[in-house]
């Protein structure tokens, strides 16, 4: 509420019924006098009839008999109040109206400058503030209750980013932990420790981005699996979420570099009722409950047994259409149990630990759920597209 | 990989329709993309893995649906019509390079008769996808379709000396091959040469030299078994993909090569006549030998989490070809046969069970993992730093890593890290920087009329270390342009400027506890000078933030002012989030105390405050400049600064002559400075 509509009111409108909120809402009154005489003075004026008419402005706002304010302070706050706060209302009065001596037009034309032509940037704005200010305090506040609101603008977190956090808060709430690694990766981590050795046909299923021939851009964040096992051994529950790249030109499926959320679960009794289990859940979560998954056999060398997940088509609930080509199934992730030798090749002992992984494409996980049909929008930091999020 | 229904008839009984073949295909991992009429036939499109060459052909996947519907696969026996001489004498075979080339059979068909195919071949070959070339090459494809061994058929006569040699090639030595490209060849290339030069490059492509032609009446037909790596190395560095070198690279069956040969023999009888002549011409030097794996039915259910009866897994292993002898307590000593060049572990032959049984009637269960205490430090900052930047107006952004080299070198000292094989000129190094790609996102809205962005972004940068190993550093960037406000009925518009950007800043800086934070008044060369600095805690700078520069913003065509932030986030991560403590709020009112200072031009806002700060006075709750400006009756070389100050006591109300004190106390320390108070 602007002072000039609280000095409307009586302090039992206001909500003042002690010495200390008499004192506050004087204290109010008087900085909002000072902020006001602070700002003239610090503004000036542009000219000896400008400074004038400013400080009488001013002056009249406040001291003048009729619709002054500190008029309203005595008729409504001092002359109306409770007996029991007569004193002190009294008190701080005297107090205001001694302070309000400064806002005498003689006090002010004093101490308000007045300058030719404005000399810098701030002297501008400054004045130009001052005027709005005072204008505004006095303007009538808009009646039209159907006007918008007046909002803050928001921004936004990017689409692919808040599917990975989802993702990572199901996970999250399972136990497990995050982790990451370099993208800059050795062909040892992104390939021969994943079983996936140069001389096999196996390796050109991933279309790589090299710096040199032992260093590549990671085509996947299942590196991180094995630096994951170096570091901490079994049991271990991670995922790992990051950006990863292939050879592929760009076009509305495919971007050089996308994002991946890899799983890795580690321990002695791990079984492939767990990874199915797991992933079930995760979908549902992650999709709603009525949605089914479906596992079939895949190959990944650094799987074993493999398989690819689908899940029941959450644009038409399974019974077919455009998305899932009829099928009622979309391809969602890759998984399997992992692969012996590369729980060796990560230090763990696959005769006594076993484990599950997958991976999925959180970009693919976000066009499917924000029905986006074209990836390269996630990268092209177009903000009519972000802050639909 | 496309298969023939009708084909697949040939070797096992198929009583399911086209569709539930497509998915029953699909659900033991011969993923099936599509099913298709082509007149009394279907054709499914199979995806074969890397793993699975044995399903490269019509038998494979026969052999699969036999062991899916519990029916018996037709076994291949050819019965070869011999005549004439031994082949012996017309042609020998000699392997070099016995390391590359484990096995080579051959036979010798004379007085072919080489013409079109009939017409139910084609038709065959059509379905599959293969173009018909002449009835002898079409037998050599379609055994290949049919058993999925490579073969090739030489015109003998033009075999100087009716010798083979399978050896490595001399350095140098040419070769034309079929398609009519020159090769000159290394020592990693395996060729199969006659008695003078080279006439195929083996299991890769044959030579167009002795290929096979209307004139041709003796054909030698070779079927044999290359090893992967070498075929593949060779494949690559001809650039050469053929339906052979996918085969061979991924693993043949060697004990398919005499049975494929005499297959193709027959067929190529049967459709351009001939005699066969007597004997197959069998090189084999050591005979490979399939590996033999324990298999215990507790480490299927170790894997699986499911008790598979001992007869289905003797029954699906069977159907697949191994050979499953009992050998105790359920435990098994199974023979890999030799077309599963993919087993090699007894995990293997669990996937074997598992796909045979169904991954959906496998049980499933969740568990969560064992509860952890700690707290991911990591998240909890990345969280709620751009949870406060949306809060402040920032969109986020990603950007692509991969940008042109020549770009970084503007805003970054680091040496870029280049790609080998990039995309493009303009994606072939990995940022340095991620202002230019800001910049650009910056500009992509401006191009479309979106004037007023804040956009950051949580990323990397690269560079290429001293010791020659690449690094990562994460930054967070953040852009900003146009009006911090937009117009309407509560607000004239109000433009950006540098001090949106620095409060932006330490809000977000503020979210961490940082000791000794200190803003510094210059920037890096990319900002425009004077309109620039740094915030650096005890010398290290966290962040740097900016105009940009005329020149760059000319170059990317930015036609508006662009205020750019840098947070060394990398270093940001090292300090904890702010800890909240409470602080009991005061019940005693705190009077505001306007000064109205002339301060020398020299002496930065930042000096005044740190010399109220320096003084410690508990009763000094807060502080802050109210206005500023210069010029009128102020003096040259001075501004006028208005400070608010706000005075308070937690154990009593301040009286006037007390406020009246500490405000000398603060004008002593600040005239110390050359401030005065405005008369």
């Amino acid at each position: 509420m602007l002072i000039d509509e609280k000095v409307q009111k009586t302090l039992p409108d206001l909500g003042v019924n002690d010495a200390a909120g008499v004192e506050a809402l004087f204290a109010e009154v008087r900085a909002a006098m000072a902020a006001e005489r602070a700002r003239l003075v610090s503004c000036g004026a542009t000219s000896e009839a400008d400074r004038d008419k400013l400080c009488k402005d001013l002056r009249d706002r406040w001291l003048a008999r009729k619709n002054g304010l500190l008029s309203g302070v005595d008729e409504n706050w001092l002359k109306k109040s409770p007996k029991e706060l007569k004193p002190s209302v009294g008190k701080q009065f005297n107090g205001l109206r001694q302070e309000s001596a400064t806002l005498e037009v003689a006090a002010l034309t004093q101490d308000v400058p007045v300058q030719e032509q404005a000399s810098d940037h701030g002297k501008v704005s400054a004045s130009d503030s001052a005027t709005t200010t005072i204008s505004q305090i006095t303007r009538e506040v808009p009646r039209d209750l159907t006007l918008p609101g007046n909002r803050q603008p928001l921004g936004s977190l990017h689409p692919v980013m808040q599917m990975q956090r989802e993702i990572e808060e199901i996970f999250l709430n399972l136990g497990f932990r995050i982790e990451s690694g370099p993208e800059i990766e050795t062909t040892y981590y992104n390939f021969d420790a994943l079983n996936i050795p140069e001389s096999h046909p196996s390796r050109d299923d991933w279309d790589t981005l090299y710096i040199d021939s032992k260093t590549v851009l990671r085509t996947h964040t299942s590196p991180v699996q094995i630096r994951s096992m170096e570091k901490y051994g079994a049991p271990l529950h991670i995922i790992i979420p990051g950006k990863c790249y292939r050879h592929d030109s760009p076009d509305a499926s495919h971007s050089p570099m996308f994002h991946q959320i890899e799983g890795l679960a580690i321990a002695s009794d791990i079984t492939f009722a767990d990874l199915k289990g797991t992933l079930d859940f995760f979908a549902k979560k992650l999709f709603g409950e009525k949605i089914r998954t479906r596992f079939q056999p895949s190959f990944f060398p650094f799987t074993e047994p493999s398989g690819e997940v689908s899940i029941s088509c959450i644009f038409c609930g399974g019974d077919g259409c455009r998305v899932c080509k009829e099928s009622g199934w979309i391809e969602v992730m890759g998984c399997g149990m992992v692969h012996p030798q590369v729980l060796r090749n990560g230090g763990i002992d696959p005769e006594k630990y076993t484990g599950w992984a997958f991976g999925l494409g959180v970009d693919r996980f976000a066009m499917m759920k924000y029905d986006i049909n074209d990836i390269q929008l996630f990268f092209q930091s177009d903000v009519r597209f972000l802050r639909q999020f | 990989m496309k298969i023939s229904v009708n084909w697949l008839k040939e070797f096992v009984e198929i009583t399911s329709t086209p569709r539930e073949l497509k998915s029953d295909l699909t659900m033991i991992g011969l993923n099936t993309e599509s099913v298709v009429a082509v007149g009394d036939d279907w054709v499914l499109d199979v995806e074969v893995t890397t793993n699975r060459p044995d399903c490269l052909n019509h038998y494979g996947v026969a052999r699969e649906l036999a062991t899916l519907y519990r029916q018996p696969l037709k076994k291949i026996e050819v019965a070869v019509k011999e005549s004439g001489g031994p082949a012996q004498d017309v042609v020998s075979i000699e392997i070099s390079d016995p390391d590359l080339c484990a096995r080579y059979c051959g036979r010798v068909v004379q007085n072919v008769k080489v013409g079109p195919s009939p017409e139910w071949l084609v038709k065959r070959l059509e379905a599959v996808g293969q173009r018909s070339i002449n009835n002898v090459a079409d037998a050599t494809n379609y055994v290949l379709m049919e058993l999925g061994h490579p073969l090739h058929a030489f015109d003998l006569s033009r075999l100087n000396q009716h010798k083979i040699i399978v050896r490595r090639a001399k350095p140098g030595e040419p070769l034309r091959t079929l398609d009519g490209t020159d090769h000159t060849l290394t020592r990693d290339n395996l060729v199969i040469a006659d008695g003078t030069h080279p006439v195929a490059l083996a299991g890769v492509m044959g030579g167009q030299e002795s290929e096979i032609s209307a004139n041709t009446r003796d054909v030698l037909l070779e079927s044999a078994w290359f090893e992967p790596v070498s075929i593949r190395r060779t494949s690559k560095s001809q650039g050469f993909h053929t339906e052979a070198s996918h085969r061979f690279e991924r693993g043949a069956d060697i004990k398919m090569a005499p049975v494929a040969l005499d297959r193709t023999a027959t067929l190529i009888q049967l459709i351009a006549g001939g005699e066969i002549l007597t004997g197959m011409i069998d090189v084999y030097p050591p005979p490979q030998t399939r590996p033999v794996l324990r298999l215990l039915r507790s480490e299927i259910t170790r894997i699986l989490g499911a008790e598979i009866p001992a007869e289905e897994i003797e029954r699906i292993l069977r159907g697949l070809g191994f050979q499953v002898e009992p050998s105790g307590n359920e435990t098994w000593q199974v023979t890999v046969p030799s077309f599963r060049v993919d087993v090699s572990r007894e995990v293997d032959l669990v996937e074997e069970v598992a796909r045979h049984v169904g991954y959906d009637r496998l049980p499933s269960r969740v568990r969560p993992a064992p509860p952890r205490v700690e707290r991911d430090t990591t998240r909890d900052k990345v969280i709620s730093t751009s949870a406060l930047l949306v809060s402040l107006g920032f969109h986020e952004i990603i950007t692509t890593s991969m940008v042109d080299p020549a770009e970084g070198g503007r805003f970054s000292a680091s040496t870029p890290v280049i790609l080998a094989n990039p995309l493009s000129q303009d994606a072939s190094a990995m940022r340095s920087s991620a202002v230019p790609s800001m910049l650009r996102a910056i500009r992509w809205n401006l191009d479309r009329d979106t004037n007023d962005a804040r956009l950051f972004e949580l990323g990397k940068t690269y560079s290429m270390g001293a010791n020659g190993v690449p690094e990562e550093h994460r930054v967070l960037t953040l852009g900003s342009t146009g009006h911090r406000r937009a117009a309407s009925v509560y607000d004239s518009e109000a433009p950006l400027d540098f001090f949106d950007l620095k409060g932006d800043l330490e809000a977000i800086l503020g979210t961490f506890e940082i000791p000794a934070l200190a803003f510094e008044p210059s920037g890096p060369a990319y900002f425009q000078q004077g309109k620039s600095g740094r915030l650096v805690s005890s010398g290290v700078e966290l962040a740097v933030l900016g105009l940009l520069q005329q020149d760059l913003a000319r170059d990317y065509k930015l036609r508006q002012a662009v205020w750019v932030a840098e947070i060394n986030f990398e270093r940001l991560l090292e300090f904890p989030l702010r800890t909240r403590k409470f602080q009991p709020i005061s019940k005693f009112p705190a009077v505001e105390r306007d000064f109205s200072l002339v301060v020398p031009d020299e002496v930065p806002y930042a000096r005044l405050s740190a010399a109220i700060a320096s003084l410690a006075i508990e009763e000094v709750r807060g502080f802050h400049p109210v206005d500023r400006f210069r010029g009128g009756a102020i003096p040259s070389g001075h501004y006028s600064l208005l400070l608010r100050v706000t005075f308070g006591s937690q154990t009593r109300t301040l009286t006037s002559d007390e406020v009246g004190e500490l405000s000398q106390r603060l004008l002593t320390a600040l005239q110390g400075l050359g401030a005065k108070l405005r008369q």
